[in-house]
């Protein structure tokens, strides 16, 4: 199958028998997984469970040890400079530059993605202004909170308008009121039509954004579907539960 | 070629030079201090050296710690997940590393320009006049290259920013013993001619004598070349392969 014929269809990546070992652990084991263009996917586990190694893979970070993945149509073996043109990355680590204030931040990672200068300055703008930062966009990212340094690494993300967002761990290190503003920020990405693919390991997080959850543990991805179907499937009021069921231990059990 | 993914990473670094005090005084505030402490305390006859020979030294001693800046900045990166933020981008590996090495670059020369002119508000009177100063740039800026190399080898092989700093001294102090303004004798000679930058010191202490036409000028700066395109290109490599994690 051509690049050019899987972008038609309505699959963003497509993961097929990953594996990623590193030495003796492996951290990946023969994932499958297919996300669809457009959807907010939610891949949920406890720490060491597999979901940044997963993400890592994709965004070409990581090389798999065995299998492959596509990632809008191309091969992370493969096609890595065709996906970094697609993708944008919010690391779990709040990735940026300290001695450099917010704007200045978004605006270098705009010129890596070779943003034109006019456009790169309208779309930091609206970023600071959605994310809540506009008034401080000009302070240096080393007085900022934990907080709204991890609002600018999603920004940063963002800046090049990316069609598949891969989000790890975003709201880690949030206020409760600041962790649902982003949750709204995030749930307004998926009506612009991008695909997002959100790791966490907070439950109400997955619950209340995903379209689709893929409980992964171990490397393996044990259960998958839409919250309600997860939660009927298993009679469980939550995907804590869930988890719970499938496993006996809890998510937040490794943290 | 992205152009405009390179200047942005070069004006990074100079923005990292003036705001962290640390990369400021470690680049231009040491080489400031050094010039002017080493060339009144040895500059003097009595000490029977001569500022006008120690000025080659004190520029190649100022370029030699970029060595360590590089190290710090690079492991800097990498610990705060940058480098790898950066791997995600459509940049590829090779302009991130060009602009790291035009910033060196740019770099070298600013500590040429500052060595010099403290040397010369201190006694410091080159034969020939102070035309030699621009002969003296491209040698520092392609000697530079061999800092930045040095500095890629010592972030590869140093997990923290800390370890990093230690770990320089391995490339530096060779260098500032055997290739800067410390005399040598007949034996230390042996071993400075494996060191970088005994033929820096060599090159411009001929161009700062006015002796211009000398064809030694010419065989230092082809060694100087040769040695530092090794030194970077071996450094990339490493640091791609193994450091980059």
């Amino acid at each position: 199958m051509s690049a050019e014929s899987r972008r038609k269809d309505d699959t963003a990546i497509i993961i097929k028998d990953l594996v990623k070992q590193f030495e003796d652990v492996t951290a990946v084991d023969g994932l499958n997984l297919e996300i669809k263009q457009g959807e907010l996917f939610s891949l949920l586990g406890p720490n060491g469970a597999g979901k940044t190694t997963t993400i890592n893979i994709l965004c070409g970070i990581l090389k798999p040890t065995k299998g492959t993945a596509f990632v809008g149509g191309y091969d992370v073996r493969k096609n890595l400079k065709e996906i970094r043109a697609l993708i944008g990355v919010c690391p779990q680590q709040a990735a940026v530059f300290k001695f450099l204030n917010a704007r200045e931040n978004i605006e270098v990672f705009g010129h890596l993605h070779a943003i034109p200068k006019k456009e790169l300055r309208e779309r930091t703008d609206t970023l600071l202004g959605l994310l809540d930062l506009a008034k401080v966009g000009n302070k240096k990212a080393s007085g900022y909170s934990g907080g709204m340094l991890r609002r600018l690494n999603l920004i940063v993300a963002l800046i090049s308008d990316p069609t598949i967002a891969f989000l790890d761990e975003p709201t880690v290190g949030m206020d409760p009121r600041a962790r649902r503003e982003t949750w709204e920020f995030i749930g307004s990405l998926k009506n612009q039509g991008k695909t997002i693919i959100l790791t966490t390991h907070y439950i109400e997080e997955a619950e209340a954004l995903s379209d689709r959850v893929g409980i992964i543990d171990y490397g393996k991805l044990i259960e998958l579907g839409t919250p309600k179907e997860l939660m009927e499937k298993h009679e469980a009021k939550n995907l804590e539960e869930v988890f719970l069921k499938i496993t006996g231990r809890r998510i937040l059990e490794g943290l | 070629m992205n152009f405009q993914g390179l200047i942005a990473l070069v004006k990074i670094e100079l923005k990292k030079l003036v705001r962290q005090p640390a990369n400021l005084f470690l680049t231009l505030l040491f080489p400031a201090v050094l010039t002017l402490m080493f060339g009144v305390v040895f500059g003097d006859p009595e000490m029977g050296m001569d500022i006008n020979l120690i000025v080659p030294g004190l520029i190649v001693y100022a370029c030699i710690f970029i060595i360590m800046t590089t190290a710090q900045s690079f492991s800097t990166e990498r610990q705060e997940g940058l480098l790898k933020r950066m791997s995600t981008t459509p940049m590829t590996s090779s302009e991130f590393m060009g602009s790291q090495i035009i910033t060196n670059m740019l770099i070298a020369i600013l500590q040429v320009v500052v060595v010099f002119v403290l040397a010369v508000f201190i006694g410091f009177r080159p034969n020939g006049g102070i035309g030699g100063i621009f002969l003296a740039f491209p040698i520092v800026a392609l000697f530079s290259l061999s800092s930045v190399g040095l500095g890629l080898i010592t972030a590869t092989v140093s997990k923290t920013p800390e370890v990093a700093t230690g770990i320089s001294f391995v490339f530096i102090l060779p260098q500032m013993f055997f290739g800067t303004f410390i005399p040598l004798t007949n034996t230390t000679r042996q071993i400075a001619v494996f060191i970088p930058s005994y033929y820096v010191v060599d090159a411009l202490s001929l161009i700062f004598a006015g002796d211009w036409t000398n064809s030694n000028i010419l065989l230092d700066t082809g060694v100087i070349s040769i040695v530092s395109v090794i030194i970077v290109i071996i450094g990339v490599l490493l640091f791609e392969k193994y450091g980059n994690a």
